[in-house]
């Protein structure tokens, strides 16, 4: 039984090939069921996002599941590929089209139908890790460590959702069991973890983003502000998209085509402002947004004066995202204007993604920690059979043996026969102290089959239902 | 019993002091957000501060608000007790950056003086007393808040004007949340001065049958309670209040402070002033 991810990511492939291998709720849920009723996985979840699409599992098939993962196969992947465009190369951890583990073959041939391609041509932009890498590769996206933009949050909710839906899954075998339920709890628990000490995910690391931080360091929440945005275009879009999504009370559009500000500023639960009326919509704004394809200033020093003479009682935001810039600089000299143009946002970026970047350190540390407790518990269900076969032999074993000395005792008072008994579990569980603590590490260092063998030879479990019979069977 | 309340109290003046640490620690570090044993810290050292004001209630039999040490020590646990109530505004626990060493020497110089009571004979005690001295230190507190507010929100606006995006802006919360605790802290201190003041007057003419214009403390009570209508005043209406409120709340605060030390300075011996 080993763990295996199979997948793709943006680092393996461009947005034009990863499109093609998305796996929509309900494809995802026949994937999974496909995977383990045909015995290919024992267990699966698959993870589909703009930014990658992976089946986590635990292959049907015997591996001790703890070769390292990550190796790369030294093949290049800059060829093409029918009908998909030339890709940059896959990671280390590239498949092996020729992989012969049952579970990668089987997502092999579900990533080359959903792409309608052949699984050696799909291969070129897929890559597994196996074992303990499968595990770190886990602990790395949930954390956001292999996002495309670091320290996102949405990526936990994502694993959040892939691991729930796979486990409500109405199927026969289930599709999620005790290895990959434990391996998710643990990947999310570690996800909040990092979240919580480290500040990987603080600061807006994109220019809207940068935007509404500024906006929340002078206003706090927005809920209940009121947002005037120039421009309809592209940048004026997602202005608003990121004021509606934090709750601005009132939008109003300004734009000189005043059609396509109705049509926007409706879209968002806003209202259209005719261009030639700037000065009262600007009166009564809390935030504005410039984005503007004009070549000159719109709003000017003149124009604001004219629109609010004493200057503005509140603090007023100005966010000008246009190039050339829609506001005069002059405009920010006046008490209460906070002015910002993209220059400005872009500065707010960076520096979040130097922190970010900075926390990385720590973010790894902690990975490591909860990849190495999962790998202790992953690893000691190997050896938990053999133990506990092994304590029931033994305690077999005393238990004939005070018997046989008892009836040689019969002299002995049942208190004193109480204490001969207690007296021998506790010998018998001294012996056995070490011999278990010492199977336990050696799981927990990956050298557990090998004490396992030894374990047998030396106590003679021959009966023993543990790895050894497992790999025999297979 | 007496060395039960300098412990406490040196207790309390300690986790002051490790709370404060954190916040410098986080100002100072990468990280911008407070740690959780922040929080925890404060909590713990208003409670042991307490119980120590509590140790001295019962060693002396009187209320710990008689007296420049027990006074100190008093107003530093009201001081406190706001920036708790303050901290859960998450974002403006940060505020204890300013709070926390005001409050820690407060309490050190109570402790160097030594929290005793004064000895001195008041012509009467009672609950009226204690309800108008204590309703006095509220008030103070809650200028000694608002003066931090103030103090950080004009901090905040000129790194927000100046385009200055490091380790206070981070740091400190928005201006509108300053504004909130600021505006708060002044209305409930305002509110406590006003009513301390109006018992105080209402005991002085029923005891001593006058206005008691020329008592230092009187003089103080009236000082700080004019301060504090020209704050609000400078908070009301126009451009620019909330900043204009801030920088008032800053002065009001430091011309109190100063009016205490002159009026101390020059009171009559043997006069009881705090």
């Amino acid at each position: 039984m080993s763990l295996i991810v199979v997948g793709l990511s943006h680092h393996s492939a461009p947005v034009g090939v990863r499109e093609r291998f998305v796996f929509d709720r309900e494809s995802a849920a026949d994937a999974l069921r496909a995977l383990t009723a045909s015995g290919a996985a024992s267990e699966a979840v698959v993870l589909s996002t703009c930014n990658r699409t992976e089946f986590y599992l635990v292959d049907g098939a015997r591996g001790d599941g703890r070769e390292p993962g990550g190796e790369t196969n030294g093949k290049s992947a800059t060829r093409a590929v029918d009908g998909l465009p030339s890709g940059p190369g896959r990671p280390g951890g590239a498949v092996d089209p020729s992989d012969p583990a049952p579970a990668v073959q089987a997502v092999l041939r579900l990533f080359a139908d959903r792409a309608g391609t052949s699984v050696e041509q799909a291969s070129t932009y897929i890559y597994s890790h196996k074992g303990r890498g499968a595990v770190q590769h886990l602990f790395r996206v949930v954390t956001s460590l292999d996002s495309m933009i670091l320290g996102e949050a949405q990526i936990q909710g994502q694993v959040r959702s892939a691991y729930q839906d796979a486990a409500a899954l109405e199927a026969e075998p289930r599709v999620v069991g005790p290895v990959l339920s434990r391996l998710f709890q643990d990947a999310l628990a570690v996800g909040g973890r990092v979240r919580s000490e480290t500040t990987l995910g603080a600061g807006a690391a994109s220019v809207p983003a940068a935007a509404v931080e500024l906006a929340r360091k002078i206003f706090g929440p927005l809920r209940g502000r009121r947002a005037l945005v120039l421009g309809a275009g592209e940048m004026s879009e997602l202005a608003l998209e990121c004021l509606a999504a934090e709750g601005v009370r009132s939008i109003v559009v300004a734009n000189r085509t005043e059609a396509r500000a109705r049509e926007l500023a409706g879209r968002f639960g806003g209202t259209a402002a005719r261009f030639d009326a700037l000065g009262t919509s600007l009166a009564e704004a809390d935030i504005v947004v410039t984005a503007t394809a004009a070549p000159h200033p719109v709003i000017t020093r003149e124009l604001f004066a004219r629109a609010l003479p004493r200057g503005p009682k509140r603090p007023l935001l100005v966010v000008d995202i246009a190039i050339p810039r829609d506001v005069e600089p002059a405009v920010g000299e006046v008490d209460n204007v906070f002015l910002y143009d993209i220059d400005d946002l872009r500065q707010i970026v960076d520096d979040n993604l130097e922190r970010r970047r900075a926390e990385i350190p720590v973010a790894e540390r902690i990975v490591a920690e909860a990849i190495d407790e999962f790998w202790s518990w992953y690893a000691s269900r190997d050896v938990v059979p053999v133990i506990r076969e092994l304590r029931e032999a033994a305690e077999a074993l005393r238990r004939s043996e005070v018997e046989k000395a008892m009836r040689r005792l019969s002299h002995l008072t049942p208190d004193d026969q109480a204490l001969v008994d207690r007296l021998t579990k506790q010998i018998l569980n001294k012996i056995l102290h070490r011999p278990t603590v010492r199977l336990r590490e050696a799981a927990s260092r990956g050298t557990g089959e090998a004490v396992v063998h030894a374990a047998r030879y030396l106590f003679e479990l021959d009966t023993v239902r543990g790895a050894t019979e497992r790999e025999e069977g297979e | 019993m007496m060395g039960m309340v300098a412990i406490l109290h040196g207790l309390a003046l300690t986790l002051y002091v490790i709370a404060a640490g954190v916040l410098v620690r986080t100002l100072a570090g990468a990280r911008p957000r407070v740690p959780q044993r922040g929080p925890a810290v404060l909590a713990a050292a208003v409670l042991v501060h307490g119980a120590g004001l509590a140790a001295y209630a019962a060693e002396h039999g009187e209320l710990p608000l008689v007296g420049l040490a027990p006074s100190l020590s008093v107003s530093a646990l009201l001081i406190a007790a706001f920036l708790f109530a303050v901290a859960f505004f998450r974002e403006a626990r940060t505020l204890g950056l300013v709070l926390l060493p005001l409050v820690a020497l407060l309490l050190a110089v109570g402790l160097a003086l030594g929290i005793r009571p004064s000895g001195e004979a008041l012509a009467f005690r009672g609950p009226w007393l204690y309800l108008h001295v204590l309703l006095a230190f509220t008030g103070y507190a809650g200028l000694a808040v608002a003066f931090a507010a103030g103090l950080v929100y004009l901090l905040q606006f000129r790194e927000l004007k100046e385009k200055h995006f490091g380790r206070v802006f981070r740091f400190f919360p928005s201006l509108d949340t300053l504004d909130v605790v600021g505006r708060r802290a002044l209305a409930i201190g305002f509110t406590a001065l006003t009513l301390a003041l109006g018992l105080g007057w209402a005991w002085t003419i029923r005891f001593r049958h006058s206005f008691a214009i020329g008592d230092p403390e009187v003089m103080w009570g009236i000082l700080t309670w004019l301060t504090f209508m020209g704050v609000i005043a400078a908070r009301a209406g126009g451009p620019a209040r909330s900043r204009r409120g801030a920088l008032a709340s800053v002065v009001g605060f430091v011309v109190v402070v100063l009016a205490y030390v002159v009026l101390r300075l020059t009171a009559a011996k043997g006069m009881a002033f705090l």
